[in-house]
């Protein structure tokens, strides 16, 4: 794969959100982890910027689909680490199948026309 | 359930801002520094790894700026603006701003100033300590406990402290030459230090006290100089000095209540006296806790003191709270006036919305261009509407402020005013958050009536019709929202009139009413004795001759007489059954009393319509003799002659027979208002004690105010201790006159205040109407319409609205002021139809004019400048 950059969360507005969900399905995160998490699972190509990671984050609180707890980093640090609730797992499902028939959607278009 | 969770987090962030920004600067701080390690990883050294980390990470600022926003309430930052905004375009139109502003001032004052004289009346609090945790109590069934069992009670029982009151106490007051009767509070010696109750100088009576009092403020400010050395000094009361142990401050509450102010608060020294219970509750004890601790006391009270009368204290048991509805109980005239003033004030404000309203779709219809532009530039329909809606608010804050102000005046003004009662009545109304409450709840409901209407119809309008210029419609549709606003206005204000004019007219009529006596040429004196200087009933008979005696030497007297109830001042009422000897049963009576001496008749210019007048034999020990009205002579005997007949009256138990000896013709007894009511007069000397507070009639042909201070030295000779009250007839029935004078004055000045708003919504209305219709009376003036067929079109138009509206409200007038019966005398009744024709009389003079001034102009118009008008 050549050199190529990575997509922002800018172009697909609102999926920001959902990806973050994503990230922390399998635990606890604090907000660099979270970062390195979906750059490592698209194996590079997306990338989230620190100017939306925290806003996005903080939306998150407001809405109360995840929590936030201060704790201990694996390299020693203070550091905040984020929680999903049962109420942010239920939206991350509902934002997946939304997002699956939008893309599905947008392939069948690009097939046919 | 998400936007209410979402909003508790929001409200939790409101309290941590500090602590947020703190933590986001942490976080970011970590951030960078985990960055930092994974560069270092890969092999750049530390320096360089920390700078990247940072430039990579961008502006902290910013980012948190981004954060901080999420937990923002939006609709702040959008009230702001539209606040801004609203008082920008209020400042565009001050005119609009300014009769907007003024109706609400009139319509909120006047609903605020009943609000707080209610508040004041029904539902003031006390001046005592805690007022929550003090009760009254009664036992045996009567308001007012024996010394010996309040003793017995304050003695044995379970509570914090037992005080004792009276609050119909008296003292005459020597000053100088002259004696003074004074209201007096009589309480127990531990009252000031049970209830807490402050005191602005000096202390209350401390236990075991008998020659200490506590004066209020009026008594000490008026009578006594204000003397700030008062304390300590001596009042010579009845007889007896008395050391001034403290004065009341400014605003003191008695327990009592309803304003009641005694000069006075004294000891009480006679065992024979009753006292009201006033109990402090233990910390954590209920009122249902503190009746079954009264009731057991009680209950072993009656079984180690068995009470002399056979009365059980047991009977009839109760704890009332001294504030809030407890105090209220049983009092439903008070409470259905307070009521009715309520929904009249509640219409005058309805009235006033109903102008600003009509004053929005005015405002709004000029505004048609403005909106349809923000709407154009992507404003939705209901963000249109909000701005109106933060308009009126605005609008109505602003006006709520000014009749915020209105009130403050209007209660200074009620405080300082003496209300002409036997008692002395003194209010200490203030603002407090109860009125803040209610004034911000009365900001939002006009708000509400005055601009959600005009809200929705003005952000209906479509953005292609208002992007043009003003609408030329000739005619169109002739009822308009304002139309409709118009003719609900009239509807109430019809209404409002109605009751206005019916307590006007009932209070000419209450004030020409005869009632049955001569009340011109009479003069009333009240002579009270000090009890304590009379204890023998002969004693009191005595001074009574003598004072008759004194009083019918005085020139120009023709007769006096001695009566215990002072007609309309006074009433005691039986209600048992009657029996005539000449058979059958009458049934339950309710009888007026009255114990009458000699003359009384003449003096009061009742006619005796049979037989004889009380002379000096009917005295004790003679025959049970009565007058009887001719009411009750018809009750019980019918066409036959009473005189002579007896007639038996009582329970089974208690069955007395009395003789007729005379039938006076009907008169008034304790209201003007009152019909039919039947009368029995029994002989002043066949009464019990006649007690020591002697009501003197005097009937002279000399005018009754120069004839006063002859009456009063001739009584003063009598005895000098006594206090002396003399007042012509005509001035004491002022009490009766009272609920009629007091609501004339308050509905009249509503009616006028509905009215004057009402004609300055109509005269804008229908103005408004004409002026907008100048193209088209130009046109028709220039094809030749003669100007009366145009005056008579816009007259027709205006009057179709004023007819609709008076009608709807006549017909809801008819039917809700019929319970308005119980406040007016019978010759006046709310279903009268004088009253009806007098307001529309009114109502159509007002719209005539209103409509006259805008039509002549519009006749006077050159149809070119008409045709071109915009």
């Amino acid at each position: 794969m050549g050199k190529r950059e990575p997509i922002t969360s800018e172009f697909l507005p609102g999926t920001l959100g959902m990806l973050i969900l994503r990230a922390l399905a399998r635990g606890p995160l604090h907000g660099y982890a979270i970062a390195k998490r979906v750059k490592e699972a698209s194996e590079d190509a997306l990338a989230i910027e620190e100017g939306s990671l925290y806003p996005a984050l903080n939306r998150l609180l407001v809405k109360g689909w995840v929590t936030a707890e201060w704790g201990i980093s694996e390299n020693n640090r203070k550091a905040r680490f984020y929680q999903l609730t049962p109420e942010g797992r239920k939206q991350m499902e509902v934002e997946a199948v939304e997002f699956e028939r939008l893309v599905n959607a947008i392939r069948l278009v690009l097939k046919t026309v | 359930m998400g936007r209410m969770s979402e909003f508790r987090n929001k409200l939790r962030y409101l309290s941590r801002r500090e602590r947020f920004d703190a933590e986001m600067e942490e976080e970011m701080h970590l951030h960078m520094e985990e960055r930092a390690e994974e560069l270092m990883v890969e092999g750049v050294d530390r320096k360089e790894a920390v700078m990247r980390a940072r430039r990579e990470f961008g502006s902290t600022a910013r980012i948190q700026e981004d954060a901080r926003v999420m937990w923002h309430f939006r609709w702040q930052e959008d009230l702001l603006s539209d606040l801004r905004y609203a008082a920008r375009a209020m400042g565009k139109s001050p005119g609009f701003a300014l009769a907007g502003i003024l109706s609400l001032a009139l319509g909120t004052g006047a609903n605020t100033t009943a609000f707080s004289l209610m508040m004041e009346f029904l539902f003031s609090e006390p001046s005592v300590e805690r007022p929550g945790s003090l009760v009254t109590m009664r036992v045996g069934g009567a308001s007012h406990a024996l010394m010996e069992d309040y003793r017995l009670i304050r003695d044995s029982n379970p509570f914090d402290g037992v005080a004792g009151m009276r609050e119909e106490g008296e003292a005459n007051w020597r000053w100088g030459d002259e004696s003074k009767r004074l209201h007096v509070m009589r309480v127990t010696d531990n009252f000031f230090e049970v209830t807490g109750t402050p005191l602005m100088l000096g202390r209350g009576m401390a236990a075991g006290e008998r020659n200490t009092v506590v004066v209020n403020h009026a008594f000490w400010k008026t009578q006594l100089g204000g003397n700030p050395d008062i304390v300590g000094r001596t009042l010579v009361l009845d007889g007896q000095p008395y050391i001034v142990a403290g004065v009341l401050p400014e605003h003191h509450r008695t327990i009592f209540g309803f304003g009641f102010a005694p000069e006075l608060y004294m000891p009480v020294v006679s065992e024979s006296e009753r006292v009201k219970l006033v109990v402090r509750l233990p910390e954590g004890m209920t009122k249902g806790m503190a009746l079954a601790a009264i009731k057991a006391a009680a209950a072993s009270l009656d079984e180690i003191h068995p009470p002399k009368d056979g009365n059980l204290r047991t009977r009839d048991v109760e704890v009332s709270s001294v504030t809030g509805v407890d105090r209220v109980k049983g009092k439903s005239p008070i409470i259905a006036f307070f009521g009715m003033l309520m929904i009249v004030v509640g219409l005058v404000l309805l009235v006033a919305c109903m102008n600003v309203a009509s004053l929005h779709l005015a405002r709004a219809a000029s505004r048609r261009h403005e909106l349809a532009v923000r709407r154009a530039l992507g404003a939705g329909r209901w963000r249109v509407a909000r701005q109106l809606l933060t308009e009126s608010l605005l609008l109505a804050a602003l006006g709520t402020l000014c009749g915020l102000a209105l009130n403050v005046a209007l209660t200074g003004i009620i405080n300082r005013v003496p209300l002409p009662l036997p008692v002395p009545i003194r209010l200490a109304i203030a603002p407090d958050w109860r009125l803040v409450t209610y004034a911000a709840l009365v900001a939002l409901g006009c708000a509400a009536i005055a601009g959600v209407m005009p809200a929705l119809a003005a952000s209906r309008a479509g953005v292609q019709a208002g992007m043009k210029s003003e609408e030329r419609s000739v005619g169109g549709s002739r009822w308009s929202l304002r139309s409709f606003v118009v003719a609900g206005q009239l509807a109430v204000t019809v209404l409002l009139l109605t009751t206005g004019l019916l307590f006007l007219r009932n209070l000419s009529r209450a004030t020409n009413m005869h009632p049955g006596f001569d009340a011109e040429t009479t003069t009333w004196a009240t002579l009270r004795l000090v009890p304590e200087r009379y204890s023998r009933d002969e004693q009191i008979q005595t001074a009574l001759d003598q004072a008759l005696d004194r009083l019918r030497s005085v020139p120009g007297v023709e007769s006096a007489a001695v009566a215990r109830v002072v007609p309309l001042n006074d009433s005691i009422v039986r209600s048992t059954t009657m029996k005539p000897d000449t058979g059958g049963e009458v049934g339950r009576v309710r009888a007026q009393l009255n114990w009458t001496g000699p003359d009384y008749f003449r003096t009061m210019d009742i006619a005796l319509v049979a037989r004889r007048d009380f002379t000096p034999a009917d005295r004790t020990g003679a025959e049970d003799s009565v007058i009887i009205n001719e009411t009750l002579a018809r009750l019980l005997f019918g066409a036959i002659s009473p005189v002579g007949h007896t007639f038996s009256w009582g329970t089974e138990r208690n069955e007395q027979t009395f003789r007729v000896v005379g039938v006076a013709k009907d008169s008034k007894y304790f209201t003007l208002g009152e019909e039919n009511a039947a009368a029995v007069y029994h002989p002043f000397a066949q009464q019990g004690s006649p007690g020591t507070t002697l009501h003197l009639l005097v009937r002279s042909s000399r005018d009754p105010v120069q004839l006063g201070r002859e009456l009063r030295s001739a009584l003063a000779g009598v005895d000098s201790s006594a206090a002396i009250e003399v007042r012509p007839m005509k001035s004491a029935l002022g009490l009766a006159f009272l609920p009629s004078r007091v609501g004339a004055a308050l509905l009249g000045s509503m009616g006028a205040l509905g009215l004057l708003l009402a004609a300055v919504g109509l005269h804008g209305v229908l103005s408004y109407a004409v002026s907008r219709r100048m193209r088209e009376i130009g046109l028709r003036m220039a094809l030749g319409a003669s100007p009366e067929a145009v005056l008579r079109m816009v007259l027709r138009q205006s009057l179709a609205l004023v007819v609709s509206g008076i009608a709807v409200g006549l017909l809801i007038a008819v039917f809700a002021t019929q319970p308005l019966a119980m406040f007016l005398v019978p010759d006046v009744r709310p279903s009268d139809p004088i009253t009806y024709l007098a307001v529309c009389g009114l109502l159509l003079f007002v719209a005539i004019a209103a409509t006259a001034g805008p039509a002549t102009r519009a006749l006077r118009v050159d149809p070119t400048v008409a045709l071109r008008y915009e």
